[in-house]
């Protein structure tokens, strides 16, 4: 199929857009912002009968508080989460994993949805939605769904999302002031590049001390999609967070992950930077949290 | 010679094409749409070795909208190109050595059509073992890729008794060093037009680095007269030596022979230009060095194998520049030093900025830090005490009788504050893990041809209508502002102001021949070409005003933009509008010629393939790294760029070449590599080729050093290829400081640094005591 074959629809509303992905007997694809949709479409991976274009779809563009509930539209942009003060306030960790991803004209057009759709063990929101404990809504005409973010990924580009669904928000709860986060991420160089390393940290400490109540951490481009690093996580309230101790924890993280070689780097030097990132990104948490208690 | 004497040379003038380049105005070639056009498509080998048993294009020649389906049959000429041997078929007929190789055109109304019929091509191959080592190239057990073997050139250079050297030394240091395949990353991929003209002239819009040999080679492949053919090679979104050799001249010159006169492009995708275009040559480089305990270095054994891949193109030559260089600035009085150039399946390598010389100075650069060392002596002071100046003879035999910088760039490396503070900066780490260190490393690089290659320069000035000059030189500007300097040189010795001059380059109907855009040539060679044709312009002027006042000649003057004939009732002013229309009036040329025969060496060192040159620039760099012992990731936070590039004619032109090839450098070393398996590309494009951006460029200063070349332009000599040379070693000597690691295996990636530094904790003595 050539380029210049596919069609493109745009639906004006989200249900208009859920009729067609109900009806459409033809090949489609969802278009957001484009980053990766059209790259693919380039390699000639993804070539459908139909774009369903979903430029006009503003319904799902949007970032909202609702009670103690933070809602995300997929439509999102990067640029638009990372210049949020509300996910300034409430989400650190997902708005420093935007700032990481490519660079600021991707930012401007790739959406958070997308970057969940595509599903990519790389991807720089996911471990971040993880370490957030976020819900996925799924939308079809015949209702919604809520699924936790670690059962919507099935692995590389595969999702639980049916053909008939999009997603329509991504939630997570308001975190306290004692909750904080921090994104990691190694790439073969500063900017635009895709992760060979990401983790994604979030803490809960107890006021006035190095004791951590709780958290979460997840670790991506170390599996075939991102995995969440329990045994780490036990480590966490099991004393307080000295530098010993995080190293302890950071030793621990080879053992979660299962990473493959490839172009950007072998199994051996993932594993071992996922133990890194997870030092380095606890130890820059504490110090963070050190400054702020001062 | 004091540069306030000067209007123009030697002061910050802006480029001249800098507002239309950074505004975006400026269209390069392959930007250009035409409403009849077609488009064309090369089809490319699927394997990196194989025959060819039959081609079948019967399928694609029946698709509607395709024009024309051509293969080796169809080439009316000789069948290769190669600036040197043209061992590279234009198209393959029985085998196919890479999987660049091309074997059939297509040109079609749409780019879509012309990538379905390449697809209906049949190819019918057998497929052979590829060829992806260099030394197993060189064994008896590898079949012969060429008929002439696999290697492609031994050059050799010997000096003084090495042997005995090495037995009287007091140190001897031994290593093998290997380098990336760096691309040239140009923002414009290879591409162009061609077009059958009315008169039956073909014209061929390519952006090159030598529109007249491109003719050449282009006329060859055709059996057609070069002076049917026009050759346009400027503007070029950026080269770097990757657009020396032919990209997709000849197949826009085939496809134009059947597209019934409508222009037809060829654009290659960036996938297409990483498989298709040439590559800087991975070398292997074992060097032994000795010296005694005072410093002075005795002996350098040097064997270094370069990977040209499927064919030559300028690897022969670049193998004996790696070896005329290999030693450094430095006077060794024994050297015994080897190089060759192998055949292998490995796509195709060849000229890049630096030309050899980067994957050699790393590794004399590299020792020289460890003897340093090792020796305990400062890293300067060890490189002053083996340097060569004027008038002394090199570490090849060589008598340097031109300028030599490298005792002055040592100088003001001691002198500048980033290395007279650097215990200081070395403590100002930003985390605990991190390591902070300064490295050092000072090279050089031949400016023009070697011996045996005719090096000339040559410039056209025309008198234009409006009063005007239009400077003509055939070099290109491939990125660095050469166009700038040729309007400084013009305008000041025509006495002028600068916005009276414009500038042509690269193209066979408005340009005489000048030679390559390569070698850190084109200032100097262009410059004095410029300089050597304006007296013939002022005696035009002259004569002319003379006629048109009817005085002597002597009596006419030169003033500002403007000449005054002195008569007796007075000074009478001839503008050179006026002399325009007097000349054109009498049918009298406005145009004159400069021509310049670059100055060389007398005598070539038997078997060294052209060395030695009679021109270099120098230059010493210093960096400041910080590495990340948790990730292995190296930030270089500063670099010092010390050229020695003669007089300097334009500040600013010259801080641009040296940012540039800082930034180059710092890719070469930490980042950039085209990775190969088994023939095939690894890598395919800007996602996983890893190119430094703007937050992997740090702050670089550049302080040149004033070592004016009698012989040059105004003192100038060349700048282009030596600014990314130094900074190669500079950036690993800076790790080994930081973090005691030597990375002897580019580029240094976060991966191999934290091998690298795992390994060093684990040869690490543990100290019971503790």
């Amino acid at each position: 199929m050539f380029v210049s074959e596919i069609d493109m629809l745009s639906p004006r509303s989200l249900k208009e857009c859920l009729f067609i992905l109900e009806n459409e007997k033809s090949s489609l694809r969802l278009l957001a912002g484009g980053t990766d949709a059209v790259v693919r479409m380039k390699e000639g991976k993804w070539r459908p009968d139909y774009w369903v274009n979903l430029k006009h779809v503003d319904e799902l563009r949007f970032i909202t508080i609702q009670k103690d509930e933070i809602q995300i539209g997929p439509l999102t942009t990067h640029s638009e989460i990372i210049n949020s003060p509300l996910l300034q306030a409430h989400a650190d960790v997902l708005v420093q994993a935007c700032q990481e991803i490519g660079a600021t004209q991707m930012q401007n057009m790739g959406t958070i949805g997308g970057n969940i759709a595509t599903a990519s063990p790389a991807g720089d929101t996911i471990p971040a939605l993880y370490a957030l404990g976020a819900v996925i809504e799924l939308t079809s005409l015949s209702g919604k769904r809520m699924i936790n973010v670690e059962d919507f990924f099935i692995g590389p580009g595969k999702t639980a999302a049916q053909p008939n669904e999009i997603i329509s928000k991504i939630a997570f709860n308001v975190r306290g002031k004692n909750d904080i986060g921090i994104f990691q991420k190694l790439g073969p160089r500063k900017a635009q590049s895709i992760s060979i390393v990401n983790a994604a940290v979030t803490l809960s400490m107890k006021q006035g001390t190095k004791e951590c109540t709780g958290g979460r951490i997840a670790f991506g481009s170390v599996g075939p999609t991102v995995i969440r690093a329990k045994k780490c996580e036990a480590m966490l309230t099991l004393g307080p967070l000295t530098d010993e101790m995080i190293a302890n924890i950071g030793r621990v993280a080879w053992k979660e992950v299962m990473p493959i070689s490839d172009i950007r780097a072998s199994a051996s030097y993932r594993r071992d930077m996922a133990s890194a990132l997870l030092e380095r990104g606890l130890y820059r948490l504490l110090k963070r949290w050190a400054e702020h208690e001062e | 010679m004091k540069n306030s004497h000067f209007k123009y040379v030697g002061k910050r003038i802006p480029r001249i094409d800098g507002p239309e380049k950074v505004t975006g105005e400026l269209k390069y070639m392959t930007d250009y749409q035409f409403e009849n056009m077609v488009w064309g498509k090369v089809l490319r080998s699927s394997f990196p070795y194989a025959r060819i048993k039959h081609i079948d294009t019967s399928r694609a020649e029946a698709l509607a909208g395709v024009l024309a389906v051509l293969t080796h049959k169809d080439i009316p000429g000789f069948n290769g190109f190669g600036i040197v041997v043209p061992d590279q078929p234009v198209l393959a007929s029985d085998v196919v050595r890479c999987t660049g190789d091309a074997i059939a055109l297509v040109a079609a109304e749409t780019q879509e059509i012309a990538e379905h019929a390449l697809s209906l091509i049949h190819v019918d191959y057998e497929p052979l073992t590829p060829i992806t080592d260099a030394e197993f190239a060189m064994t008896d057990r590898a079949p012969f890729l060429h008929e002439s073997g696999n290697i492609h050139s031994h050059v050799t250079i010997k000096n003084g008794d090495t042997e005995k050297a090495f037995s009287e030394a007091d140190i001897i240091l031994e290593n093998t060093f290997y380098s990336p395949r760096q691309m040239h990353a140009f923002i414009e991929t290879e591409g162009g037009w061609g077009v059958l003209e009315p008169d039956g002239m073909l014209t061929i819009r390519c952006p090159g680095q030598y529109a007249y040999r491109d003719r050449l080679q282009i006329a060859r492949a055709l059996a057609l007269n070069p002076a049917r053919i026009r050759v346009i090679s400027n503007p070029i979104g950026g080269a770097f030596g990757g657009k020396d050799e032919i990209t997709v001249q000849i197949y826009l010159a085939l496809l134009a022979l059947h597209t019934d006169g409508r222009p037809v492009k060829i654009h290659l995708s960036r996938e297409e230009s990483v498989i298709a275009g040439i590559k800087r040559h991975p070398f292997k480089v074992q060097m032994k060095t000795a010296a005694r305990k005072d410093g002075t270095i005795i002996a350098n054994q040097v064997r270094a194998v370069a990977d040209t891949g499927a064919y030559a193109s300028l690897g022969g030559a670049v193998i004996a520049l790696a070896i005329e260089h290999c030693c450094g600035p430095y006077k060794i009085p024994n050297v015994d030093l080897e190089g060759f150039c192998v055949y292998t399946n490995n796509g195709i390598s060849g000229a890049f900025r630096g030309f050899g010389v980067n994957q050699v100075c790393a590794a004399i650069e590299t020792h020289m830090d460890m003897l340093a060392e090792k020796l305990n002596l400062d890293p300067i002071e060890l490189r002053k005490k083996n340097v060569y100046q004027k008038g002394d003879t090199s570490s090849i035999g060589h008598v340097l009788k031109t300028s030599v910088g490298t005792l002055q760039t040592l100088e003001t490396a001691e002198k500048c504050e980033l290395w007279k503070n650097r215990a200081l900066h070395k403590k100002d780490i930003s985390e605990p893990w991190k390591k902070r260190g300064i490295g050092l490393a000072t090279s050089f690089h031949a400016v023009g041809m070697g011996i045996g290659l005719p090096d000339y320069g040559a410039a056209t000035l025309e008198l234009m209508q409006d009063g005007t000059f239009k400077v003509g030189v055939g070099c290109e500007d491939i990125g660095g502002g050469n166009g700038t300097v040729y309007a400084q040189i013009a305008a000041e010795l025509l006495n002028c102001s600068i916005s009276s001059i414009s500038v042509v380059q690269g193209d066979t109907s408005e340009t005489i021949d000048s030679g390559t855009v390569t070698a850190s040539r084109s200032t100097y060679t262009g410059g004095k070409a410029i300089a050597a044709a304006v007296p013939n312009m002022i005696r035009l002027l002259t004569e002319a005003a003379a006629e048109i006042h009817g005085v002597m000649p002597e009596n006419v003057l030169m003033g500002d933009d403007e000449l005054y004939a002195l008569k007796e009732d007075g000074e009478k002013t001839v503008t050179y509008k006026d002399i325009f229309h007097y000349l054109y009036e009498k049918h009298r040329p406005t145009k004159v010629e400069g021509h310049f025969m670059l100055p060389k060496e007398q005598e070539e060192f038997k078997g060294s393939g052209g060395a030695p040159h009679h021109l270099y620039g120098y230059l010493t760099h210093i960096v400041l790294v910080e590495v990340d012992t948790m990730t292995g990731e190296t930030d270089v936070l500063r670099v010092v760029s010390i050229p020695d590039a003669g007089k300097v004619l334009n500040p600013q032109g010259l801080e641009g070449q040296a940012e540039g090839g800082a930034v180059m450098g710092i890719g070469y070393t930490l980042y950039e590599d085209v990775l190969m398996e088994a023939g095939y590309h690894k890598t395919t494009n800007f996602t996983n080729y890893i190119l430094p951006t703007i937050r992997e460029t740090p702050i670089i200063e550049t302080f040149p050093v004033d070592s004016a070349e009698e012989t040059g332009p105004f003192g100038a000599k060349g700048i282009g290829e030596v600014v990314m040379i130094p900074i190669i070693a500079a950036i690993t000597n800076a790790i080994y400081d930081a973090a005691g690691i030597r990375i002897k295996h580019l580029p240094a990636t976060p991966e191999r640094i934290f091998a690298a530094l795992k390994e060093q904790e684990a040869s690490t003595p543990v100290n019971l005591n503790e």
